[in-house]
């Protein structure tokens, strides 16, 4: 379904990405894993069309996608997930969600795409009157999510969705990717949280310097030492 | 230490209104003070202080949605009057118009102006911000990075923009020539209608604005990339149409507050300039970005500068907009409606 080719990209003129590769099987869920600036993110937002890509190619559904504007890959069907913080505070959680669909045409498909998210985060239905500033964290993340979800994807991008949440939560967020899964969507995890991502997922990708370290199974990856290893962003001392 | 020296936002309230009654107190006791005066200082006012109120929204509308300030913003104002003025001047001619309506020929022409002062000046904005200021964006990340050169740039236009108003115009002040109607009476006093015609199409315009930014879904969108560029993209909106659209808006605004201004004084090339300059005073009254705070702000900028020609001194007039403005600073930095600052992305 995705398909990222020796992708090199990075922000001003610092480059983050090395030619990385990547394929999201369709229905699936894949983690992208990697520690802290190693460019999990970038990849995300070169996909969604943030950031320009220098080079190399992004497949989505067979189209080249790469170098789009951003509101036209959405049109297309790919959504990115932003953390927890990217709501718009001053809007109350029905007005974010609404948003969420403002490439729907009809106010039908929008009302019952409401009724969907509300359906996998009855929280929201309780507080969808108040302002998105005054939720708690868990109630932010998924404020985000069902936000991805209301422009009818084919395909969402989340990008660290346990960041800075209790492992209760975590986990009901986790269950709540896995049923969207099953209604038919593709999903990609950006995770730091490791054994929570692999438990989650179907295939793993291990992002290290801007190029992919390792990959497989998840099965796998979960007991591979270099996984540890270039999640840990150890350099081996070269004695 | 000098954290002791901050007052809270109660002191500041306080330290303000004790400013505020001293204000008053002083104009009681001027010798011009009664109440026919006082009823023509509110009306001359609240009808200026709408037209600074309308550029301001326009100052805040593209502060909020661009991360920049316009500081051409006084020469879509200058701009739409003239732009007004010529259509005035052009039907003003058209005798079939006045053999259909012969009893309210000048306002029906005069609505067409007005119009026609919104539509042309949000045409034009949106030509000036796709030819002259997006190109600055390219290099880097949009408008936030480019925030300086647009900002000279904004000088810059003002002063290519009054030059082409020069050319084409010439500098010569023009009044509106048409007769909108006798003077009106007001409590006892004879004002012109204009004064009151300044009031309701600037209250209604500012009104018609609210209901588009929040009951309609293109209102939702400009909310939305006024407060992050980055998520508005994610969520599928076209950011840059509604940046061109922001700025479109902010412009015609502007230009029906020129041609409102028309009728009760004169078009000249270079009345924009201080309309800005007061327009800013009104929007750091308000609190600078915040749209209703643009109006309360423009009201009191008005109200203050009004009341303060007719009861201290009026040989200083276009002193008391920048008087209150630093007052304003020093008690209430963030205005009346104003917030904390925010970071944005």
């Amino acid at each position: 379904m995705l398909k990222i080719d020796q992708l090199i990209s990075g922000y001003g003129s610092v480059q983050i990405l090395n030619g990385a590769n990547m394929k999201v099987k369709k229905q699936s869920i894949v983690a992208l894993l990697g520690g802290n600036g190693t460019g999990k993110s970038t990849i995300l937002r070169a996909a969604s069309g943030l950031i320009r890509s220098w080079k190399g190619t992004i497949e989505f559904n067979g189209e080249q996608i790469q170098n789009l504007p951003a509101h036209e890959i959405v049109g297309r069907g790919l959504v990115q997930v932003t953390q927890g913080k990217d709501v718009f505070p001053a809007m109350s959680v029905t007005e974010n969600l609404k948003l969420g669909g403002f490439i729907l045409k009809s106010k039908q498909q929008l009302s019952d795409n409401l009724e969907k998210v509300y359906n996998y985060f009855p929280r929201l239905n309780e507080r969808k009157d108040q302002l998105a500033a005054t939720l708690s964290g868990g109630e932010l993340q998924m404020l985000c999510i069902g936000r991805g979800l209301m422009s009818n994807p084919k395909m969402i991008m989340l990008d660290e969705p346990s960041a800075a949440l209790a492992p209760q939560i975590v986990l009901d967020i986790f269950k709540n990717i896995n049923r969207i899964r099953q209604d038919g969507l593709t999903v990609l995890v950006v995770e730091q949280n490791v054994r929570m991502a692999l438990l989650l997922a179907d295939y793993g990708y291990v992002i290290k310097d801007g190029v992919i370290n390792v990959e497989g199974d998840s099965k796998k990856l979960m007991y591979d030492e270099s996984v540890k290893e270039s999640y840990l962003g150890g350099t081996k001392a070269n004695v | 230490m000098f954290n002791k020296l901050r007052i809270g936002k109660k002191g500041e309230n306080i330290i303000f209104g004790t400013f505020v009654l001293l204000y008053i107190g002083w104009c009681v006791n001027s010798p011009d003070m009664n109440i026919e005066s006082l009823k023509s200082v509110l009306t001359i006012g609240l009808s200026v202080g709408i037209i600074y109120g309308l550029v301001a929204l326009g100052i805040s509308l593209i502060y909020t949605g661009l991360d920049v300030v316009n500081f051409s913003h006084g020469e879509f104002f200058m701009i739409g009057a003239f732009a007004g003025l010529t259509m005035f001047n052009l039907l003003g001619n058209q005798d079939w118009i006045f053999n259909i309506f012969p009893d309210a020929y000048g306002w029906i022409i005069y609505v067409v102006c007005l119009f026609t002062a919104f539509v042309s000046m949000g045409l034009f904005g949106v030509f000036i911000e796709r030819v002259f200021l997006r190109p600055l964006t390219k290099k880097g990340g949009g408008y936030t990075v480019a925030g300086m050169g647009i900002i000279i740039c904004g000088f810059g236009l003002s002063v290519v923009l009054i030059n082409v108003a020069y050319l084409i115009w010439n500098p010569v002040a023009k009044p509106f020539p048409a007769e909108l109607g006798l003077p009106m009476e007001i409590g006892g006093l004879f004002l012109p209608i204009t004064y009151i015609w300044m009031i309701v199409v600037g209250l209604s315009v500012a009104a018609g604005l609210w209901f588009f930014l929040n009951k309609t879904k293109m209102g939702l969108g400009i909310r939305a990339v006024a407060y992050s560029k980055d998520v508005s993209n994610l969520v599928g909106i076209n950011v840059p149409l509604y940046i061109s659209i922001i700025f479109g808006i902010a412009c015609a605004i502007a230009g029906i507050g020129g041609t409102l201004v028309g009728p009760t004084y004169q078009v000249v090339v270079f009345m924009g300039y201080i309309i800005l300059m007061k327009a800013f005073a009104a929007a750091v009254v308000g609190g600078f970005g915040n749209l209703p705070g643009a109006i309360v702000g423009g009201f009191t900028v008005g109200i203050f500068e009004t009341a303060s020609s007719f009861y201290i001194s009026g040989s200083h007039k276009d002193l008391y907009a920048f008087l209150l403005m630093i007052v304003v600073l020093m008690i209430k930095p963030t205005g009346f409606f104003g917030v904390q600052v925010k970071m944005k992305a």
